[in-house]
């Protein structure tokens, strides 16, 4: 399958400062990536050079197939971008402005009007086609600004921090709009709040200080968490120590989020742990949240 | 592509206030100009007349015009960068599939566009005139080729200050600056002639006169060309950051 967005070592450098560190993603159709990380890691800048308003200092960037620095009209054409800050003109009205963004991807005439009333219905704009942009409350500007990033229906769409201002409402016809989309686009968004990157994403990439320390699916398949209850309190180590555990983590007193070696069972986990004399009173399998993820990930447990 | 974002860019410019409200000023003003200067040759006797009309209209009428277009374009060209800069709007510009040397050109085309209905003010009042006296449409075209040819050159100093600052205030200010000091450059005689050959007004004066000369013409294009191409490479700039 093709990819809709590749990025090769891409990084970002200003004067001494490592921004972005190398980072390789590849995006299909489907996928709905979230970016995550503290305010600085890097996400916005990211955003930035895969939508071609900032230059990387190294690395490549590929959309559709198009070389994003060689053929760059041909990749831009393919993506819709909504920055943190709605990119709005405040002085016209909303379908004025959806007009002019259309006309500027490239829509012809006869195709502007479905592109226009299509983009409004997708984010329940059809009310407000005459009103001013400036006369907008700051959730309606939020669905105007991202009205224009899909207006040319781009086979990517990058979209920073897109619930920034909308309400919880909103927010939930957000998650639903762009599940919606995601199923013949990619889908890049960045976000601070880890239950919205949960609820929409399929992939994530855990950023800290501009390097990629976790990118895979949001509940790893291959390591598979097991909640580990024994009576007795042994250390983190001890139980790592065991064959087929791969590591052990403390969640409470008594209990441990422990992954298994590849290639072990649950049963032969259970055997190694009662030969090492330790009542075990719960072994069940636990789906690690994207909190934990993100703790292990920014606190150096994940690589 | 750039023909797109001209009109797109023009329109914008259209639906402000500034816009309109500078163009019905620059109507007024022009138009006082122009009956006063009818008034002050019919006042005069014969043998004082040392110029023809079509003379007292191009230095007066297209003087006023020349400076009007000094103070009003860096005030339109600081929103064109600026403002988008600082609100955000240029990411709109900067992914949509638009080369940074579209962008320029779309919005100098588009403020160059803007400009032209000042430029065409002068000519259109001289016009009225045409039935009753014997007009030479030459000088008048020549002079109009002028304000044109200076309007290009104002905006293009213009863009390069837009596209310098985040700030329409500071934009705006190092324009007036710098179209201030490329006025006064012939002022001191002793001054060497590469210094007085920068110096907008004889330039334009000659075209005022009625002398259109490659030099002249040259002197305008090369200018405008100049600030646009240190604009390109301040865009290419911040793409790099």
């Amino acid at each position: 399958m093709l990819n809709l967005l590749t990025t090769n070592q891409l990084s970002r450098s200003f004067h001494k400062d490592q921004i972005v560190q190398p980072l390789d993603l590849q995006l299909s159709r489907g996928d709905i990536l979230g970016l995550l990380g503290p305010n600085g890691a890097g996400k916005s800048t990211i955003m930035r050079m895969i939508c071609g308003d900032l230059a990387p200092s190294s690395g490549e960037v590929e959309i559709c197939g198009f070389n994003l620095v060689e053929q760059p009209q041909q990749a831009k054409r393919n993506i819709g971008y909504l920055p943190e800050r709605p990119p709005l003109h405040p002085d016209q009205t909303v379908d004025e402005f959806l007009a002019d963004c259309a006309y500027l991807h490239g829509l012809k005439r006869a195709q502007i009007d479905a592109a226009r009333s299509a983009a409004k219905r997708d984010c329940g704009l059809q009310q407000s086609g005459r009103r001013l942009i400036r006369k907008l409350s700051k959730g309606y500007q939020q669905r105007v600004g991202l009205a224009q990033a899909i207006i040319h229906d781009p086979q990517l769409l990058i979209l920073d921090e897109p619930s920034d201002g909308l309400d919880p409402a909103q927010i939930r016809q957000l998650r639903e709009l762009i599940k919606a989309l995601a199923a013949d686009k990619a889908v890049i968004l960045s976000s601070h709040i880890l239950s919205e990157i949960q609820a929409t994403c399929n992939r994530v990439v855990i950023l800290q200080q501009g390097k990629s320390v976790y990118n895979g699916d949001i509940t790893p398949a291959e390591q598979t968490c097991y909640r580990l209850g024994l009576e007795q309190n042994p250390l983190e180590s001890e139980i790592a120590a065991l064959p087929a555990i791969a590591t052990a983590e403390q969640l409470h007193t008594d209990y441990f989020l422990i992954t298994l070696e590849p290639g072990y069972r649950p049963s032969e986990c259970l055997e190694q742990l009662l030969g090492r004399g330790w009542q075990v009173c719960e072994l069940s399998p636990a789906t690690r949240s994207l909190e934990q993820l993100f703790l292990q990930a920014t606190t150096g447990g994940l690589q | 592509m750039s023909l797109s974002l001209a009109w797109i860019e023009w329109r914008r410019l259209m639906r402000t206030p500034l816009a309109w409200g500078t163009l019905a000023l620059g109507l007024c003003l022009l138009s006082w100009q122009f009956l006063g200067t009818l008034e002050s040759f019919s006042g005069m006797q014969t043998a004082h007349r040392e110029l023809g009309l079509s003379h007292h209209l191009s230095l007066q009428l297209y003087g006023l015009a020349a400076v009007l277009i000094l103070l009003i374009t860096p005030i339109l060209t600081a929103r064109l960068f600026s403002e988008t800069f600082r609100n955000g709007s240029y990411a709109l510009l900067s992914s949509a599939p638009l080369s940074n040397l579209s962008i320029l050109s779309g919005k100098f085309l588009a403020v160059v566009g803007y400009l032209s209905l000042l430029v065409l003010i002068p000519l259109l009042l001289c016009l009225t005139l045409y039935s009753g006296t014997n007009l030479d449409l030459g000088l008048l075209l020549a002079a109009t080729l002028g304000l044109l040819l200076l309007s290009t050159t104002f905006a293009g100093i213009g863009l390069y200050f837009s596209a310098l600052s985040e700030n329409p205030g500071i934009a705006a200010a190092a324009s007036y600056g710098t179209l201030m000091l490329l006025s006064l450059l012939d002022q001191h005689t002793e001054s060497s002639s590469f210094i007085h050959w920068l110096a907008w007004p004889s330039h334009y004066l000659d075209l005022q006169l009625g002398l259109v000369r490659l030099s002249d013409i040259a002197y305008f294009l090369l200018l405008a060309l100049f600030f646009l191409g240190l604009a390109l490479h301040r865009l290419d700039r911040r793409r790099r950051g």
